[in-house]
């Protein structure tokens, strides 16, 4: 998942993952980077190619966001490396 | 893989399974309002309300039970103390390592007209108590302190800042949200005038409970008014304890269990859950100061600290360490700010924040060494990765 999105509050974070994955749409909610958004402690990775589409649904249901981010982090290369070390 | 909690400062866990007993047992077998009727199930009710309070009393060696008042957290406790004392025209001394729960109703009262002057503490999370002595005038009516930081851990000398409020002829109101149920605290012997706890943190209770505790003698104004099952005659509030600030039904099956909660702990003694813990906060800050790349925030002495540790992996952001722990370790941290912003600029870690780490009764010295494996890793990954790529990352849409 190259996309995520944060939120000002992690009711509308635990909200959206409901939203999307009821939408058969790939959700994950993560630990929220900071360096993206200060304001919470959870932010949702999805499928930044299908964003107008998550956006739709979030907004029909009143899910607030923050933002919207590109998104593809160092720590998807952890696996990687753990693998190199075994 | 097992899982490893280590964020008990946030809430404890697991519970003993005695405040599960308690809880089961209140929902079927003892779920009447107390002091509302008088029948068997009402005083069954009113016998656990104040049977916990009397465990609490004995905890912090309160002089009477009827100077613990229930409230919902240790925040609603903060709110009842502050709003209660301070009016316009009043001085208000604070630390820089206090968390939101008393800085956020301090800037509200500032609005109000009540002076605020917060005392800035070392990089390491010491307040000075000559600063403190110096900021007190005339109209200085409270000082609020933590007992322990929630991102640092450094415990502050209550005794000495209550013998200084006390001289001052200022009340003293300790938050003890990180440290009440595993760091001892004896009101009498301390002098403190006030004490905000939280049930869900130290003492192992249920969420939604909490207390504070009066000295006597001392006069505050509820925060709520309304039916306390006493006094039903008349529509003015009434002025004794607790009744004061117990207005509505309390949370009765939390504090079933926290009384089952504290009960558990007086039996172990709170001077071995200290013990415990901060062995645990030892060895972790013995392994992690081997670790290159890992940087260690506050005392750096376990004698110094509650139960907890904050830290960064250099090369990596918090959310990326707590991340990894997570899902490829199964251990449970608090990442980035805690909910504390002056005590984060304090320590130098604004806005990034910290890995934190809190350890609590059913934590082992296994689990913290497991943790400092996984940070030997995560830690040589974040040094490769900062040296070969970057994170990409674009806002692309704003709310």
């Amino acid at each position: 998942m190259d996309g995520l999105i944060s939120f000002f509050a992690s009711h509308h974070a635990i909200r959206a993952e409901a939203v999307l994955k009821r939408n058969g749409l790939a959700a994950q909610l993560i630990p929220g980077p900071k360096d993206l958004s200060p304001n919470c402690g959870v932010a949702l990775r999805f499928n930044y190619a299908i964003r107008e589409e998550a956006l739709a649904l979030l907004a029909a249901k009143n899910v607030r966001i923050d933002g919207v981010h590109f998104y593809r982090p160092r720590t998807d290369n952890w696996n990687l490396f753990q693998a190199e070390r075994r | 893989m097992p899982m490893i909690y280590f964020d008990n400062a946030a809430t404890s866990w697991p519970k003993p399974p005695a405040v599960r007993a308690a809880l089961d047992e209140y929902f079927g077998e003892a779920g009447g309002n107390p002091g509302r009727s008088g029948h068997r199930m009402s005083v069954a009710a009113a016998r656990i309300v104040e049977n916990a309070r009397e465990v609490l009393a004995a905890l912090f060696n309160a002089s009477d039970p009827s100077r613990i008042l229930f409230t919902h957290n240790a925040t609603h406790a903060l709110n009842l103390a502050l709003y209660g004392l301070l009016r316009p025209g009043d001085h208000v001394l604070t630390t820089s390592m206090e968390h939101n729960s008393v800085m956020r109703p301090l800037r509200h009262l500032e609005g109000l007209g009540v002076e605020v002057t917060v005392i800035a503490c070392t990089p390491d999370g010491r307040v000075d108590l000559e600063a403190v002595r110096r900021a007190i005038r005339r109209e200085t009516r409270l000082l609020v302190t933590t007992h322990a930081s929630n991102v640092a851990g450094r415990l502050n000398p209550v005794g000495d800042l209550a013998a200084l409020a006390r001289e001052a002829k200022i009340a003293h109101l300790v938050d003890a949200a990180q440290t009440a149920g595993s760091v001892p605290i004896d009101v009498r012997e301390t002098g403190v005038d006030l004490l905000a706890f939280t049930g869900h943190k130290g003492l192992l209770g249920p969420t939604g409970t909490g207390g504070l505790y009066i000295r006597d003698g001392l006069t505050l104004a509820p925060l709520l008014r309304g039916g306390t099952g006493s006094d039903s005659a008349h529509e003015t509030q009434p002025e004794f304890l607790p009744d004061a600030h117990e207005s509505g039904t309390l949370n009765l099956a939390g504090i079933a269990g926290l009384g089952a909660a504290v009960r558990f702990l007086l039996e172990i003694g709170i001077e071995a859950v200290r013990a415990r813990e901060q062995n645990l906060v030892a060895q972790f800050l013995a392994g992690a100061s081997d670790i290159s790349g890992i940087t260690l925030y506050g005392p750096k002495d376990a004698a110094l600290q509650c139960g907890l540790v904050s830290f960064n992996v250099g090369g990596a952001v918090p959310s990326e360490v707590g991340l990894i722990l997570d899902e490829s370790f199964g251990i449970m941290a608090r990442t980035g700010l805690h909910c504390a912003p002056s005590a984060h600029r304090t320590l130098g870690t604004f806005p990034t924040g910290t890995v934190r780490f809190s350890f609590g009764w059913f934590n082992t010295p296994a689990e913290v060494e497991k943790a400092l494996e996984a940070l030997r890793q995560i830690a040589v990954w974040a040094a490769r990765e900062a040296a070969v790529s970057h994170q990409e990352a674009v806002k692309t849409w704003t709310a």
